[in-house]
């Protein structure tokens, strides 16, 4: 008896041959739902033995950075957070690593976490040199650097967010070629790795793309590297530069204002105040105003004071507010924000309002009562919910 | 009945079961991406680390009405406010509880009434008063409690909740719900990744009916082992880590759990509130913004993410379930009777013209389809006229194929990292899994039947009380604590008792 062995595509052939002669029988509505159920069930166990495999991988990894975590902890956290700085001899020597250690890429993986958990526990107060020798004697640069020219765009971008998570060292000509490159998520990590280890002037690709999206999750990682540079001694960038730069990206103007409030420039107040009289638009305005007012720059209340008037809801809550930061006694500013708080017809304005007299010193607290007693009685409950210490008034919308 | 009935009717069947299954599959592969993205580039510590030192990252106020919630109303606000998040406000509101609601809150939390200008952005039914707190206790100080006249639905309540909140995102929820630690960080980070406004954030929910509860915060995770919340857990599950998050993929998402979600307060606010008639006041919540967002032309965004962020008591009978379900279907029937210009309109969107018909062809009419197709199969037993090969074999794919989506969502909530704390409690899944065609489905298509009836009859429905049996608690807390304890007095008494050994203490120190 012969036997024929079957090439892959005819183990189909056969199987639907089978099909289709065991359900000849049956309607043709239920040979096509066979034949239909048969290869959605085919992708169905696909993706759940595609899941199964990841799982059992994920828990084999999970096991491996258990154990590494359990022998390398203690060495690494001792060379990290050690005073004295220590040879990649000494580290080698210490962790018990073969002469010409080398490892693969899954065995690389499996550090990784142990590491970033480190740097965030510790990073503070580690040793910069020595912390950088551990990566270095543990291959990871060389790893990241393997990961970042690799193929894969996901491997990519795992590696530029794990570089940043562990503070390892990546040369800066890597992840420059992927500073304008069509993926997105690549792109954007690739920048925030240039912003947070660049030498040169590394916010020069924010400024000369026209395509730029400025998602507030680029708002929170822009503003955390900018404070790691200033942490670690780095060169800052000039803020008010990138405004007078990117008249394209309104959102990036609007950071740069915002920095330089948080980052207290008062340097730039002048410049500033400039922008604020030539803008017309309504949220970099605002910003604008937030800024002048936090940094409490009293040149500027008297454009605060002309804008007042003609200004929207909006803009008004903000000059009210910076009026009220800046708090310079001046008799005219109560003067209007009294007038504007009887003719009002927002409530968050009036509110706002109410909140700043009664905050704008001995002569705020004399407006105030006076606004009480002149006020009709239905504004009363306004009057009562400010004196509450209870409620943070600040916080109304 | 002519043969010719029959016949039209096995074809329709069989289109409508394959249209159902490619859907199932198209969900189940776009599912796959969305949450193979998720696991790559999604990393908890991460984003929390960068939230939590950043100016920049929004303050977020969680509403929770309350109805008649004595027995659990201390742990679970106890609960939000141990949440981890740098900024936030819970704001409970008190919809005219009969019973001793208010009185604990304010018993527990220091609150005094405060002379708040509350403004109705959102009409509800008449503010009776703000509660804040006069206690030192930081956490205390995020706390809330609007107090107003009872208006029959969630949607009032949340409406009054709305109308206090001070922050540009709210998340509703419901007080009995517990939330995960890192719920909030979660919930705000798919609105800052966004390049278009994200106007609702749903997060996954599952059953706490099995799970065990340590003051207020979720210590283990375990299925249910009571029949009906194992069936919603599964059900649950698979709407949320299949259906939702497939949708969410291609910005098509239906609904946003009134359970558990996050709203932009803006858009709810223009998009007029809560609506009080509805019975899916949900559903038709999100339909609203949808609406208000597609006609004024901006870009906007629905999105679902996959971790469990929070848990719920499940209906732990067939009467609650009723109830439950026939609201969910005179919901969904009303639903399209008020938005049905929305249908098959392009203006719409995706929303238009993919989401509500693929409900209203597979979800509004299947409980029908499914009666008929039990009437047929009784008729034709009847006569003895049945083809047992070719039913045998629809049954079987079918039941395989239910078999495999739940091998699918097991598999998927391994790999997002939410699974059980022991792998063997899936068993459980798999038990009712293998169960549900024969008991849980059939009951559940009869409730959804009887929503519809009474919903084209206009009979009057009242929202009736969650009947709550209270989540197992871990045995040490059992004793002093107050988590797990279902009844009021107990509950009282233990505070009571805290409060004493509190002072006893205290005046030992002095001493």
């Amino acid at each position: 008896m012969e036997y024929y062995v079957l090439s892959r595509y005819a183990y189909w052939k056969y199987y639907l041959l089978i099909l289709y002669y065991r359900l000849a029988e049956y309607p043709p509505v239920v040979r096509v739902w066979a034949v239909f159920s048969t290869i959605s069930m085919i992708l169905l166990i696909a993706i759940v033995i595609g899941n199964m495999v990841r799982s059992v991988r994920t828990a084999a990894d999970s096991y491996a950075i258990a154990h590494n975590r359990e022998k390398y902890w203690e060495k690494i956290k001792e060379v990290a957070l050690s005073v004295r700085v220590w040879e990649p001899l000494e580290i080698s020597a210490l962790l018990e690593l073969p002469k010409n250690f080398k490892m693969h890429e899954r065995s690389h993986r499996r550090y990784v976490p142990m590491l970033i958990d480190m740097y965030r526990q510790y990073g503070p107060q580690m040793n910069k040199i020595n912390w950088q020798r551990v990566l270095q004697v543990l291959k990871m640069p060389i790893y990241f650097e393997e990961q970042v020219r690799s193929r894969n765009t996901r491997k990519r971008i795992v590696a530029f967010k794990n570089v940043a998570d562990m503070d390892a060292n990546l040369k800066e000509a890597v992840a420059s070629r992927y500073l304008f490159t069509k993926d997105r998520k690549l792109q954007n990590n690739a920048r925030l790795h240039a912003a947070r280890f660049g030498t040169s002037y590394p916010f020069k690709v924010l400024l000369e793309d026209p395509n730029l999206v400025f998602t507030d999750e680029l708002v929170v990682k822009f503003h955390n590297v900018l404070m790691y540079r200033q942490e670690n001694g780095m060169s800052m960038p000039n803020f008010i530069h990138w405004c007078n730069r990117t008249p394209l990206n309104e959102e990036l103007r609007i950071f740069a204002i915002n920095e330089i409030r948080l980052f207290n420039r008062r340097e730039d107040c002048a410049e500033m105040l400039s922008m604020l009289i030539n803008s017309r638009d309504e949220r970099f305005s605002c910003a604008l105003i937030k800024a002048l007012g936090a940094m409490e720059y009293v040149p500027a209340e008297k454009e605060f004071i002309r804008r007042y008037l003609s200004a929207s809801y909006a803009e008004r809550q903000e000059l009210a507010e910076a009026l009220g930061a800046i708090n310079s006694g001046n008799p005219e500013v109560l003067h209007f924000l009294e007038e504007d708080f009887m003719q009002t017809t927002d409530y968050v304005t009036r509110m706002m309002l109410l909140r700043v007299i009664h905050d704008y010193g001995k002569l705020g607290l004399k407006a105030y009562n006076r606004l009480k007693k002149e006020s009709p009685r239905e504004f009363s409950i306004y009057f009562e919910h400010i004196e509450c210490d209870l409620i943070d008034s600040r916080k109304y919308a | 009945m002519p043969e010719w009935v029959y016949n039209g009717f096995s074809i329709f069947v069989v289109v409508y079961s394959t249209l159902v299954i490619s859907s199932y599959i198209a969900f189940a592969i776009l599912a796959f991406f969305e949450h193979r993205k998720h696991y790559t580039y999604h990393d908890d510590d991460y984003t929390i680390g960068e939230l939590k030192k950043s100016p920049y990252t929004p303050g977020v106020s969680i509403v929770a009405p309350a109805y008649n919630e004595e027995k659990t109303v201390i742990t679970n606000v106890k609960s939000l406010l141990s949440l981890d998040y740098p900024d936030f406000e819970v704001v409970i509101v008190n919809d005219g509880s009969k019973d001793k609601t208010l009185e604990l809150l304010i018993e527990n939390f220091d609150l005094v009434k405060v002379p708040y200008a509350y403004v109705e952005k959102i009409k509800t039914k008449p503010f009776k008063g703000l509660y804040k707190t006069k206690s030192d206790n930081p956490s205390f100080k995020r706390l809330t409690v609007v107090d107003k006249v009872n208006g029959g639905t969630k949607a009032d309540a949340s409406n009054a909740g709305v109308n206090v909140v001070s922050n540009k995102f709210f998340i509703c929820t419901d007080v009995d719900c517990v939330l995960d630690k890192n719920a909030l960080y979660r919930m705000i980070w798919p609105t800052m990744a966004s390049t278009r406004r994200v106007i609702a954030v749903s997060a996954t929910m599952r059953m706490s009916n099995g799970c065990i509860v340590e003051e207020g915060k979720m210590v283990e995770t375990h299925p249910p082992h009571d029949m009906i919340p194992l069936f919603q857990d599964l059900e649950y599950t698979r709407s949320f880590l299949i259906g939702k998050t497939a949708l969410s993929r291609i910005n098509a998402m239906q609904n946003v759990s009134g359970g558990f979600g996050m709203f932009d307060r803006e858009v709810v606010i223009k998009a007029g509130g809560y609506d009080g008639d509805s019975f899916a006041e949900d559903m038709d919540m999100v339909a609203r913004m949808i609406r208000y967002m597609c006609d004024s032309g901006e870009e906007y965004r629905v999105v679902q993410i996959p971790e469990t962020c929070c848990w719920t008591e499940g209906p732990p009978n067939f009467r609650v379930l009723n109830r439950q379900r026939m609201r969910w279907g005179r919901g969904l029937f009303q639903f399209f009777t008020v938005h049905r210009d929305m249908v098959w309109n392009r203006n719409y969107r995706q929303y238009g013209m993919l989401t509500l018909p693929y409900i209203l062809i597979f979800e509004l009419t299947a409980p029908v389809i499914e009666f008929m197709g039990y009437i047929m199969v009784i008729s034709l037993l009847v006569q003895w006229a049945i083809n047992w090969n070719t039913i045998w074999v629809a049954f079987l794919g079918l039941y395989i194929f239910a078999q495999l989506l739940t091998a699918l969502i097991i598999s998927y909530d391994v790999w997002v990292g939410t699974s059980f704390k022991k792998r063997t409690d899936y068993l459980w899944f798999v038990l009712a899994s293998l169960l549900e065609p024969f008991y849980y489905h059939p009951i559940n298509v009869f409730f959804s039947l009887r929503g519809y009836v009474k919903q084209i009859l206009g009979t009057q429905m009242v929202w009736g009380n969650m009947t709550r049996k209270g989540v197992q608690s871990a045995p040490k807390q059992t004793a002093p604590g107050l988590a797990g304890s279902t009844d009021a007095a107990s509950a009282a008494a233990s505070v009571a008792s805290v409060k004493s050994a509190v002072a006893e203490t205290e005046k030992k120190a002095d001493a």
